[in-house]
């Protein structure tokens, strides 16, 4: 008897948690008539996320959104990647540079070209998450970087802003130089901003694209590349950047920049809370990165922010709900919501975001979509390319290696890859 | 009581008869079978976190598995000819036994001094201890955050900035490949020094201190009781430490992910940096598990060859 009870409990438990487990796979099932429960997986944080839900489900009692969130970019990455591979994927993730070609080849995200909250969205942030015509990600805003420039120290030499010409900057940076001061540190722990703006400037003049002639097979790295490498490695040849900069990070050049110690960085608008924090007093403002030559265009180097997708393989009715969710995110006051809770500069044609004014001469290249960022517009091994191009151009930095050699390194990759 | 004393005597009779506790029943049959039971949870999480992980990343690793879907086609031995080609995979094979090698190197060598030192009684001793432990206690990455700015290789990097003081510098500490090696192996000295310390210490503890009287008595030195009382009864406790030095040194990650994140260049790349780039940065989980792989196959190796040259040591002093 008392063995025969114990079993009993024990199927008892057991029948609970199938329950239970039925009731977490369900996602939704005990939904009240006519409501529909999608699964979201937030890129943006919880604190912000929240009250953009919060206000969609008001306008929209019919969809209720049920939320999860994990930290970009990696843990993000890593945390889609499982519930894709288990077949528990949210209805609604987000597609970045660093899944999208998995994604998007795996068949994972559903085509939205042709839905309507697509037609007002800047077509360069769309273009970024598709492929062959197609769109799988609703990106809604941009970022850029560029040149931050203490307009007081520029000033002791005569100059109001960078200049628009490469040869004009470095000469800019030797007078710096003469005065006693540190004209200018770009960090290079990740793709260093004036090269991925040069490559951007260039790329946008050709048809077909660079990229795509790389990756077609009709030029290589070596070819479009090294001429820009070349160019970027002169402010090391001429002594006009220290070569320590392969040791730092963007912190800490930024650090140096607060504290009145450099004269330009690179960095973006990320920067401006914390400079403005550090150092109250200091007068800065933004530029495009100057053009590698009399022919070219200042440019600023940037991407796409990641976009919103919808699961392939959710039933049809989630995934309708799931556009519903979209489509209220792209209307202005989602938008306007959105940037007021995050700062990011959005891309819709029907809102204006406010940006700080250091900020202001990078708007419009970011709302128009004239960015670029090797790692994004690349076709495939995107990452494996980045680590690669990264560690190259410290060695360049370093002397180690040649700007040739280092694009051939990208050429030997991606041929591996 | 027996219990002890039955599993430990074969352990303590070098050349005994070989044969296992498992296999010399002492309560018949059905006792033996009790005992054995008492394994299974022990294999069964062997097994599930261990056998059949491993198995899996071996079958990955001959195959194309990218992480988004089940289907991955067979590539045979694809995978380990890209490693043994990737120059960026060599270099990282090279700092991670340059770390591994030379971490344990120094902290043996700095701990066991140190360790007598801290033996000794003296006024303050258990906070100077605290002290050369506290390091152990924060995570390396974080550690790996604060030398950066240390060790930051600008004038106004605080090392930089005290070296200028005596006329000394700048040097690049993270900014030339050499020095940031360096850079990295020091960190990693400094935040387990401490720790080996104090596993030194609780063997000098347990050494008889009659054998240093009577070395006393018959006149030897400082220097000859260290190296004839307590460096060979030390040996067990260099056993140990020695062993989880290297298989810890050769599984770093953290340390030089935050420090230099593997630059400048790949000169302070490391293997595990690779597998976690590889396979979850940029969905090349076949590739990532080749790499485990091989890891596995050369940490196995150099473990086992490590324990038999300590075991050796331990012969051939104790």
């Amino acid at each position: 008897m008392k063995r025969r009870s114990r079993l009993a409990g024990l199927a008892a438990v057991a029948a609970s948690a199938a329950l239970a487990l039925t009731a977490c796979s369900g996602g939704g099932s005990g939904d009240p008539e006519g409501v529909t429960t999608i699964t979201f997986l937030s890129w943006t944080g919880e604190e912000q996320m929240e009250q953009v839900i919060d206000a969609f489900e008001e306008d929209h009692p019919e969809v209720r959104v049920e939320a999860s969130y994990a930290p970009p970019v990696a843990e993000y990455i890593q945390a889609l990647q499982t519930r894709v591979l288990s077949g528990t994927a949210p209805d609604v993730f987000v597609i970045a540079a660093e899944n999208k070609t998995n994604l998007i080849e795996g068949g994972h995200v559903l085509d939205l070209s042709g839905e309507d909250f697509v037609e007002g969205v800047e077509p360069f942030n769309l273009e970024t998450y598709g492929r062959d015509g197609k769109y799988y990600g609703l990106s809604l805003s941009s970022w850029a970087a560029g040149y931050i420039y203490n307009k007081d120290l520029l000033a002791q030499v005569g100059y109001e802003t960078v200049p628009e010409t490469w040869d004009e900057f470095l000469e800019m940076c030797q007078k710096l130089q003469d005065a006693g001061i540190t004209p200018f540190l770009e960090s290079v722990d990740q793709m260093p901003t004036t090269v991925s703006a040069w490559i951007g400037a260039k790329n946008a003049e050709m048809e077909p694209s660079l990229d795509d002639q790389i990756f077609d097979g009709e030029s290589t790295f070596a070819e479009q590349w090294t001429p820009a490498l070349e160019q970027y490695n002169r402010v090391f040849e001429e002594g006009l950047m220290s070569k320590d900069v392969v040791g730092l990070d963007g912190d800490q050049v930024s650090a140096e920049f607060a504290n009145g110690r450099v004269a330009v960085i690179n960095g973006g608008p990320w920067f401006i809370a914390s400079l403005r924090e550090a150092n109250p007093d200091l007068d800065f403002q933004f530029s495009l990165v100057p053009a590698m030559d009399e022919s070219g265009t200042p440019f600023a180097a940037g991407a796409a922010a990641p976009g919103y997708a919808i699961n392939a393989k959710s039933d049809e009715a989630k995934q309708e709900a799931a556009k519903t969710f979209l489509g209220w995110l792209a209307e202005p006051e989602a938008v306007e919501l959105f940037q007021s809770l995050t700062n990011d500069v959005t891309v819709t044609d029907d809102f204006e975001p406010p940006v700080d004014p250091s900020f202001e001469p990078m708007v419009e290249p970011i709302r128009n979509g004239q960015l670029y960022l090797p790692m994004i517009a690349w076709q495939r091994a995107e990452d494996v390319l980045n680590v690669e191009a990264v560690a190259q151009i410290q060695r360049m930095i370093r002397g180690e290696v040649q700007p040739e050699q280092v694009a051939k390194a990208l050429d030997t990759k991606l041929a591996a890859s | 009581m027996s219990a002890t004393t039955t599993l430990r005597q074969p352990a303590l009779v070098p050349g005994g008869s070989g044969r296992s506790w498992l296999s010399r029943p002492s309560g018949g049959w059905r006792q033996t079978t009790v005992n054995k039971a008492f394994l299974l949870p022990a294999i069964v999480v062997f097994v599930l976190l261990f056998v059949i992980p491993l198995a899996q990343t071996l079958w990955w690793s001959f195959t194309d598995f990218t992480g988004y879907s089940p289907e991955a086609s067979f590539v045979g031995l694809a995978n380990y000819r890209v490693i043994m080609t990737d120059p960026s995979m060599l270099a990282g094979l090279g700092f991670t036994l340059l770390f591994g090698v030379g971490t344990t190197i120094a902290i043996t060598l700095l701990a066991i001094p140190l360790a007598v030192q801290l033996n000794k009684a003296f006024v303050g001793r258990n906070l100077v201890r605290s002290i050369w432990f506290f390091p152990a206690i924060p995570s390396m990455a974080i550690l790996g955050l604060v030398w950066r700015y240390i060790l930051s290789p600008l004038d106004s990097g605080v090392l930089n900035t005290a070296l200028a003081t005596v006329g000394v510098g700048p040097l690049g500490w993270l900014s030339d490949p050499t020095l940031a090696r360096l850079s990295v192996i020091l960190v990693g000295v400094w935040g387990a020094t401490g720790w080996h310390a104090v596993l030194y210490t609780a063997y000098l503890q347990s050494i008889p201190h009659e054998y240093y009287e009577v070395a006393k008595i018959d006149g030897a030195s400082a220097r000859q009781q260290f190296f004839g009382i307590t460096l060979p009864l030390l040996t067990p406790a260099i056993v140990i430490s020695t062993f989880l030095l290297m298989t810890g040194g050769l599984k770093v990650f953290d340390l030089p992910y935050t420090l230099t994140n593997g630059g400048p260049g790949f000169s302070t790349y490391t293997i595990t940096q690779s597998i976690v780039v590889s396979g979850v940065g940029q969905g090349r989980y076949g590739l990532a598990s080749a790499l485990a792989v091989l890891f596995t196959v050369a940490v196995a190796a150099l473990s086992f060859g490590q324990l038999a040259l300590t075991r050796y040591v331990e012969r051939r002093f104790v």
